[in-house]
Formats: C-alpha cells, sequence, structure tokens
C-alpha cells in the first residue's frame, strides 16, 4: 500500500462514518488542529465530522534529509467527530483493520497522552496510540480550544501518515516509502527537506521574520476589531509559523519565547472569543 | 455474601488507576460502615480498563431490637396493675398486643411500652444507592469531559457490571445501567461475557485474554523475563516502578524479547537505558553490570507467533538509538564551557533571573560550604563544576531526554577530559532525585548538590511562592528531602542558618519577600521536611518532636538525637527521666529568667544537685558539640538520684524571695543543659493522653 492508497483508504473509511473531506488548507501550520475546519468548527454547538490531509510545518525538525525519520514538513490526517461518539475507540481500531492491519499480530496501546498547543490556548486529554511502540495517531478529547470550554466535546484524531505507512510497508527510512505505485517519498521531499532545512536552520532572515511577525500580529489585532475573524485567525496562523522559523533560527530567547506565544495565544482567544459571540447573536 | 464490580472505562492511565482504587476501597469501607452491613473481606483488582471491587458482604443489616415508650407508667396503668384509658390507648395507636407491653425502665423514669424486631435493610438495597454515589466521588489528577455530558472523569466510562450474590443491583452510573455483563480483550477477544459471580468473572475473563489480577499479571511478567533470559544468563536492569506501570498499562501480559545492533553499545549505559525506558518502556538487559544488546518489552497480546511485535520494537528503538548517537556526537563538539555562555537565555525563575544567574551564585555558595566543611582540597573543582553544571540543559540530549539532566554534563565533561571531581560533582548534583535515591558518592557531588537545592528553595520562598497541599510547583519538598539526605548519608556538620544567611546575601537584592521572613519560613519547612523523613525512617512522632525541639542549628544532629532517644526509649530509667524533665519544665513555665548563685544555696540538697549539674554540663558539652548525643544522654541520665532526693527534700517555691530564685535559677540552667539534647516535655509516656501528632508540612 502506497502513501495516495494509504490516503484514500482514509477517505474512504472516515467519508462512511459522514465526514466531511475537506482540502487541505492553503497556509503553513504546525498541525492539522490549527486550521478553521478544526479550530473555527469545534467552538460552537453544531455536529461536526470532518476528515483531511494536512501538511504540518514544523521547521526546528528538519535534518537536511539525513534522518530517516524526522521531517520539517510532514503529513497528518486529521478527523474531528463532534460529538465525541460513544464507540469511537472501536471505529478508530476499524479503521486500522480497514488498512489491512491483522491487529491480533501486534501489539495495540493507548497510551496515556495529554496534548496541548498554547500558541491556540488548546488542550486534550486522551493518548498517543502505538502500535508495536511506534507512534501512529493522537487521539484526543478536546477540552479547549482558543481559551474556551468546549461543549459539546469534539474527539481529535491525528494518524502520522508518514509512521503508519513506514509501519504498512516494513520499511526504515522514510525516503524509501512510496508516494504512488512509481513515485518514491524521495522523488517528491528530499530536495524540499534540504533546502528547507538550509533555510530554517541558517539563511532564514531574522530581521524579516521579526517584521512579518509584527505586522500580522498588527494586522490580526486590526481585524478583529471588524470582527474579520476567519481572516484574523489566519494572521495568527501567519504570526506563528513565523515564531516557529525564529525558533529554528536560534533567534528568541527563553524568556521571548514566552513572551511572543502568549501573545498570539492572546490574539485567537480574542477570535475565539468574538466568535462564539457573533455565533450566538445569529 | 458475594459483591462484584467491575466499572468498564477506556485506557485510564496507571498513577489514575493506583489513585482510583484506594478511593475506591476507602469509600466502600465508609458507605458500608455507615449503613451497618458487615465486610467480612473487600479487595480492589483493576486492568487499564476496569476498575473491579470484590465483596464479602453480610446479606444485609442486622435485625435491630427497638424499644417504644409510651405514656409513664403512672399514668397508664391503674394501682391495680390493669391498664387506664391512656394506656390501652397508647397499644392500640401502636397495634399491639396488650399482652406485649411492660414497664420501660429510663433515666427519666419508667414508662409503658414494648419491644419490637426491626428489619435490617439488605445489602443490594443499601448498594443501590452507595454504588453511584462512590464511583461519582471519584477523583483524578486530571479529568475530561466527553461527548455531551457535563461530567468529569479519568476517562469515558463504557459499562457497569454490578452483581451483589448473583443477581444484578437495580443501580446505574452516568446512564450505565448495572448488569452482569463485560467484554473481554479489545483486540484478542472483544466480545460480551456475562459473570454473576467473581469466580466466573475471572475464568471468564481469562479465556477472553484479560488477566483482572494486577499481582497475576505482574507474576507472569516476572516469571516469562525470567524464561526469555535464562538461555544468556543475564538480568534485567531491576526497574520496579517501570514494572508497576506496565502492570497497570496490559490486560493480557505478553513478554517481548528483542536485540539492537551491538554497534550502539558504545553510546554511554545512561543514554542507553533512557532511551529503552522513557520512549518506549523497555527494560535493559544486563550481564555481571554490562549492558547488552537485548531488551525486554511487554506487550498487551495473546501472542507473538509472527515475532511482528519484537520486529516494531526493535526498528523503533533502532531509530531512537539512532537519534541518540547522532546527539551524542553533536553535543560533544561544543565544549561545556562555550554551551554555558547560552544559559543567559535561559530562565530559572522569572523573578530569579538566569541559569547563568544560577550558576554564579552557585559558585559562592559552594565555595562558602567547602569552607565550613574543611574540604579545601576540592574547592577549585567544586566551584568550577558549578559554573558548568546547568550547562547541558542546552544540549540536544538532554532538550530530548530530560531525565539525563546532569548525568549527561558529567558524561561529557568527561569526555573532555576535565578532572574527576568536576565531571563526578556535575553527574551526581541532582541526586539524590527522592528519599530512595542515593546520595552523591564523591564530597563535591554533595556539596554542588546541596548547593544547587538550597539556592532553589531560598529563592522560590524568596519571591513569595508558597508550598502547600498539592501545590509544590518548583519541587522544593523534593529539593529539602535532598539536602537532608545528603547531610544525614554523609554526616555533614555545618550551621545550617548561617547557610541560609550566606545564600541569602548571594541573592542580594533580588527577593522581594524580607530576608528574616525567608530565613523563618525556610526554617520551619525543613523542619516540617526533617520530621516527615524521620518519622518516615519508623521513629515515633513525639521522639522526633523531642529530637527536633534543640533546633536546626545543626540539621545533622537531629539524627543522632533521635536516635539516642530511640536507643534508650526502652530503658528502665526512660519514663521517670521523662517525668522528671516534664516536672521541671512544668516548674518553670511562664517564669522569668533567675540566676543561680551557688553561694546562697541552704540546703545539702540542692549543693549536691549543682555539683552533681555542674560535673554532668563540663563532660556533656563537649559531646554535644561535637554530635555525640548517645553519651550526651546518657550522662545527663545520671542527674535522676540527686534530683529526686532534691524534690523530696526540697521546697521549690520557698517563702524567702532570695531562696525561691536561686533554686528556680538552678532548675532553669537544668533545664537549658537537657533542652540541648532534647525537649523531653514532647515525649509522651505510659498513662498520659498522647497529644495529637503535628500534620507534616
Amino acid at each position: 500500500m502506497s502513501v495516495q492508497d494509504l490516503i484514500l483508504n482514509l477517505h474512504r473509511f472516515w467519508a462512511e462514518q459522514g465526514c466531511y473531506l475537506a482540502p487541505t488548507y492553503d497556509l503553513e501550520v504546525g498541525a492539522g488542529t490549527m486550521t478553521p475546519d478544526t479550530f473555527f468548527r469545534v467552538l460552537d454547538k453544531r455536529p461536526w465530522r470532518v476528515g483531511y490531509v494536512q501538511p504540518s510545518r514544523r521547521p526546528d525538525d528538519g535534518r537536511y534529509g539525513e534522518n530517516p525519520h524526522r521531517v520539517q514538513k510532514h503529513f497528518q490526517y486529521q478527523v474531528i467527530m463532534k460529538p465525541s461518539p460513544a464507540d469511537i475507540q472501536d471505529v478508530y481500531v476499524r479503521s486500522l483493520r480497514s488498512l489491512g492491519v491483522v491487529l491480533e499480530d501486534h501489539d495495540l496501546r493507548f497510551d496515556e497522552d495529554n496534548w496541548e498547543s498554547p500558541t491556540i490556548g488548546a488542550w486534550g486529554v486522551g493518548w498517543q496510540v502505538l502500535l508495536d511502540g511506534l507512534e501512529i495517531s493522537q487521539f484526543t478529547y478536546f477540552q479547549q480550544c482558543g481559551g474556551i470550554d468546549l461543549s459539546p466535546v469534539p474527539v481529535e484524531i491525528t494518524y502520522g501518515l508518514e509512521r503508519l505507512e513506514m509501519f504498512l510497508e516494513q520499511k526504515d527510512d522514510i525516503y524509501d516509502l512510496d508516494w504512488s505505485a512509481d513515485v518514491t517519498y524521495r522523488d517528491l521531499r528530499f530536495r524540499e527537506e534540504k533546502e528547507f532545512s538550509e533555510y530554517n536552520f541558517s539563511v532564514a532572515s531574522v530581521v524579516m521574520l521579526r517584521q512579518a511577525f509584527g505586522a500580522c500580529q498588527k494586522e490580526a489585532a486590526r481585524l478583529i476589531e471588524k470582527d474579520l475573524l476567519l481572516p484574523a485567525y489566519d494572521m495568527c496562523l501567519k504570526c506563528s509559523h513565523n515564531f516557529n522559523l525564529l525558533d529554528s533560527r536560534g533567534a528568541i530567547s527563553v524568556t521571548e519565547r514566552v513572551k511572543m506565544i502568549s501573545q498570539i495565544r492572546a490574539l485567537v482567544n480574542d477570535v475565539a472569543r468574538r466568535y462564539t459571540a457573533v455565533k450566538e447573536a445569529v | 455474601m458475594e459483591f462484584l464490580l467491575e466499572l468498564l472505562t477506556e485506557e485510564l492511565p496507571a498513577s489514575h488507576i493506583r489513585s482510583a482504587l484506594g478511593q475506591i476501597e476507602a469509600g466502600f469501607r465508609k458507605e458500608l460502615a455507615a449503613a451497618r452491613i458487615e465486610i467480612v473481606s473487600l479487595r480492589t483488582l483493576a486492568t487499564p480498563r476496569r476498575l473491579i471491587v470484590v465483596a464479602d458482604l453480610a446479606s444485609g443489616q442486622e435485625d435491630r431490637e427497638e424499644v417504644v415508650t409510651g405514656p409513664p407508667l403512672a399514668i397508664a396503668k391503674g394501682p391495680d396493675g390493669a391498664l387506664t384509658p391512656a394506656g390501652k390507648g397508647f397499644a392500640r395507636s401502636q397495634r399491639v398486643d396488650e399482652n406485649l407491653l411492660e414497664a420501660i425502665r429510663t433515666p427519666r423514669g419508667e414508662y409503658l411500652g414494648f419491644k419490637r424486631k426491626a428489619k435490617g435493610t439488605p445489602a443490594a438495597e443499601i448498594l443501590k444507592d452507595a454504588v453511584p454515589r462512590i464511583l461519582g466521588g471519584l477523583s483524578f489528577p486530571k479529568m475530561m469531559r466527553w461527548a455531551e455530558s457535563p461530567f468529569r472523569f479519568s476517562r469515558p466510562i463504557h459499562g457497569l457490571l454490578c452483581v451483589f450474590d448473583g443477581v444484578p443491583v437495580e443501580t446505574s452510573f452516568e446512564g450505565f445501567k448495572a448488569t452482569d455483563e463485560t467484554v473481554g480483550h479489545r483486540i484478542a477477544s472483544p466480545g460480551t461475557i456475562k459473570a454473576r459471580n467473581f469466580a466466573e468473572y475471572r475464568a471468564e475473563l481469562e479465556k477472553s485474554f484479560v488477566v483482572v489480577d494486577p499481582e497475576a499479571r505482574k507474576s507472569t511478567i516476572l516469571t516469562q523475563i525470567e524464561d526469555a533470559l535464562a538461555p544468556l544468563k543475564a538480568k534485567v536492569y531491576p526497574d520496579p516502578e517501570l514494572l508497576d506501570d506496565l502492570t497497570l498499562n496490559v490486560e493480557h501480559p505478553l513478554v517481548v524479547f528483542g536485540s539492537f545492533p551491538e554497534a550502539y553499545l558504545s553510546l554511554p549505559l545512561e543514554v542507553l537505558s533512557t532511551a529503552m525506558r522513557e520512549g518506549q518502556k523497555l527494560f535493559s538487559v544486563v550481564r555481571d553490570k554490562k549492558q547488552l544488546p537485548h531488551f525486554l518489552g511487554v506487550a498487551d497480546a495473546a501472542a507473538d507467533g509472527k515475532g511482528l511485535i519484537r520486529k516494531g520494537n526493535e526498528r523503533v528503538l533502532r531509530a531512537r538509538l539512532e537519534d541518540a548517537r547522532f546527539f551524542w556526537d553533536q553535543d560533544r563538539k561544543v565544549p561545556l564551557k562555550e554551551r554555558a555562555a547560552g544559559l543567559k537565555n535561559v530562565v530559572f525563575q522569572e523573578k530569579l533571573g538566569s541559569y547563568e544567574d544560577k550558576a554564579l551564585r552557585l559558585k559562592k555558595i559552594v565555595s562558602y560550604l567547602c569552607d565550613k566543611l574543611k574540604a579545601a582540597e576540592i574547592k577549585a573543582e567544586t566551584i568550577e563544576a558549578a559554573g558548568l553544571c546547568k550547562a547541558d540543559l542546552l544540549t540536544q540530549m538532554v532538550k530530548e531526554f530530560s531525565g539525563l539532566q546532569g548525568r549527561m554534563g558529567g558524561l561529557y565533561a568527561k569526555q573532555e577530559g576535565l578532572p574527576a571531581a568536576v565531571h563526578q560533582a556535575i553527574y551526581e548534583h541532582y541526586q539524590p532525585g527522592s528519599l530512595e535515591d542515593a546520595s552523591p558518592t564523591s564530597l563535591a557531588g554533595a556539596v554542588l548538590s546541596i548547593a544547587d537545592k538550597m539556592d532553589s528553595i531560598v529563592g522560590v520562598l524568596g519571591v513569595g511562592i508558597q508550598v502547600s497541599g498539592s501545590s509544590d510547583p518548583f519541587g522544593l519538598r523534593r529539593n529539602a528531602h535532598g539536602v537532608c539526605k545528603v547531610i544525614l548519608d554523609r554526616k555533614l556538620r555545618f550551621s545550617f542558618p548561617l547557610l541560609l544567611d550566606k545564600v541569602l546575601a548571594v541573592y542580594g537584592d533580588r527577593l522581594t519577600v524580607e530576608r528574616a521572613a525567608v530565613k523563618a519560613s525556610c526554617l520551619e519547612f525543613f523542619e516540617g521536611r526533617l520530621r516527615f523523613m524521620l518519622e518516615k525512617r519508623g521513629s515515633r512522632y513525639d521522639l522526633v518532636a523531642a529530637a527536633l525541639g534543640p533546633g536546626l542549628d545543626q540539621v545533622y544532629d537531629v539524627l543522632p538525637r533521635v536516635e539516642a532517644l530511640d536507643a534508650l526509649k526502652s530503658s528502665p530509667q526512660f519514663e521517670p527521666f521523662i517525668l522528671m524533665a516534664k516536672r521541671i519544665n512544668n516548674i518553670l513555665k511562664g517564669l522569668p529568667a533567675a540566676k543561680v548563685n551557688p553561694d546562697i544555696f541552704v540546703e545539702k540538697e540542692e549543693r549536691d544537685l549543682y555539683s552533681m549539674f555542674s560535673i554532668i554540663r563540663d563532660n556533656a558539652q563537649p559531646m554535644i558539640a561535637r554530635g555525640d548525643y548517645a553519651r550526651a544522654q546518657g550522662i545527663t541520665f545520671k542527674i535522676q538520684p540527686v534530683l529526686n532526693t532534691f524534690f523530696d527534700k526540697v521546697l521549690v517555691m520557698a517563702e524567702e524571695k532570695k531562696v525561691r530564685q536561686n533554686r528556680l535559677g538552678l532548675l532553669q540552667s537544668i533545664n537549658r543543659m537537657l533542652l540541648g539534647i532534647a525537649d523531653y516535655s514532647q515525649v509522651v509516656v505510659e498513662g498520659e493522653k498522647p497529644a495529637k501528632p503535628k500534620a507534616p508540612r
């Protein structure tokens, strides 16, 4: 099974569970959780089911294409089910079986792991799912997002596609994975990893990034005032990515780090507060 | 009759299970005692998905005899003994046969009345209400909501099996009606099973690949480990905590033996075992204290017939070790000294500055301590170690495996060729991490360990952060235990209050709380921690309180003081001596200080007492000074006969003021000497009502 077969399988499986299959969001994000299809949709009271592939950028994880399992951009398959269905663990287990995994031959574990993202004021309770010791998914009952207590509670399942694929193909090197029958992960990603690692760690302009951070922060605040909350949130995402780049450039001291994260969070929390207030008014 | 309860949930964290089982047992004991249901036996069991109670209970409350009283006998019966209309009316209203009426004696006089049996409530009725109350009252370190309910628990709930005497109890919890059904292992046998009693429950689940008794799972793990390692003549590196956690992480333990390429054995042992333990919860395998290229894991599976679980774990571990090797190679390219320069960007605590500031303070504190401990030979090395000890916080290895902080710095320092005292001190300076953990083996390590912890305690208390109940964000209790343990283990004697002064002085004006107040709260904090530690060692709380009485000038001395008391507590002289010490204490209570003048003694007995006291004091003082409390206490006991005679023959509260003051002065001197050894008034002797022990802070 290739990476694209894996994606097709997951799409079919979750579509059958009533998920809307969202297109990938077109901004840099650190995790599938951060896109509007999760962030805004978990805030209100309406039921919501969505599944999508999201490239996740973590500049600090770049290894110049030299590490067999760490990359500065990887792909997540993100599922949100709201409210969390009572049998969601069983559904998840079935999704693995649907990929052809004979679970009776393996050790599947739900291992305590509580997820949080201070940047978007979100946290949840759940597990990392381990298959023979390999973390293949994060399984989280979302408790808070944008600083707001979520009710109903959504469940978020995030599959690490490369991890899962390495398990399915029994391969030790991420670059040896097959994306499709005749395109490998190396063909698609190796040069990108090399160049972006160089950019993230050594070349990105700290001055430009700082200015961009400041400009997006200002713009977000201005847009919040005008109740243009989706564009405002986009600006927060840009802040977050600029921040991650500055961090991987080693340009941020620990104190400054805390300060910048809380600046982004304050904006995101404002967006969430206004969004729920406006929704209720409508 | 047998009671069986299983709350089926999604996978609970091991720490939550431990906490829940304690609460559940206490909850049932309390509820059932209050409801007068006798408990013959009660125990709790668990798997990651099940909280289980098995109990043998009485079928219900005992039937009770009730006494019903009516009008006073004088009104209810006439002079002839026959019932009056009032008496008859009482019988009618109570629907009781007149022949059953009798005279009931009460403190207020005799009344007409009768006795009747009150039927006890069946246990099932009591359980009906008690079960949801107990389960609903459970609290967990971190709680969550799910779906659309506001209810909070550790993880979502999936079912309630609850049977008493073979019949489901008519109860429910959070929408789950109690049944006699549950399910088997999530993967190996997920079907429904029925159980009306514990024997059936355990057997059926066993067939469904669930072992409900944690002890049984643990012994399975141990046996399988032994079997796997027997051919290698190797041993698993003992890790009881990991074993306990794994026991609570699986329903059906399966030990998996695997290997990794020998090339990784060039990594330090610390790194290998941490990569195995922290990342994947694997045990390391050793032979003759040498790491072998193998590991043992505990899977939750029926079997690994195709070896896929082993292979999977091997692959994951290989990737981790490859990372670790990368970090090890990269980190060593930058000397610690160069790395330490980056500490100015790492915040120790907002108000207390960076780790660079901390390192500068540590240099001053260790220098002071080396002087006080007359350890000039290690002073230069300890100061060097103090400057470098936090540098490993900036290494990739420690960023990945934070549990290696300190040890990693020590290993890198050794690689750099720094002197043994320096790398050892860095390596050991977080030790001991707990009361069970070993203290540093080197003196330099001990000094740096104390300095680091004292800096944290004084600093954190000094910016007004309080330690209370469950709130101890900087782990100050653990730090204080560490300081005390190092001092006690290594018998380090130095003035503790002066060390506090030094640390306060080193902080200068960074602290927001006034110095005297910080010092007082530190002393109080340490007194509480020492009390906790010594009681935990098994000393009686009152002897600990007595040993703490003379104060903390020398932290170490509290130990020989309590040991001296422990040694003497069963001697026949002990109790009379304590009573005498208490007598002196009582006489002197609230009186102003008086002076003793040997020239104005009147009676022979007071002169005898004074000269005996002088001899004892002169002998005891050097013993106290060098911390030999066993002998100091032994010798002070010798004052007893003279003191006895004194109390028999001499009236302390003499008419004449001068004589009286002189005698009180003598007793005060004796009391002062005793208080230098222990506060004997804290000791509880037979026949006294024990004072409530102070709650440990």
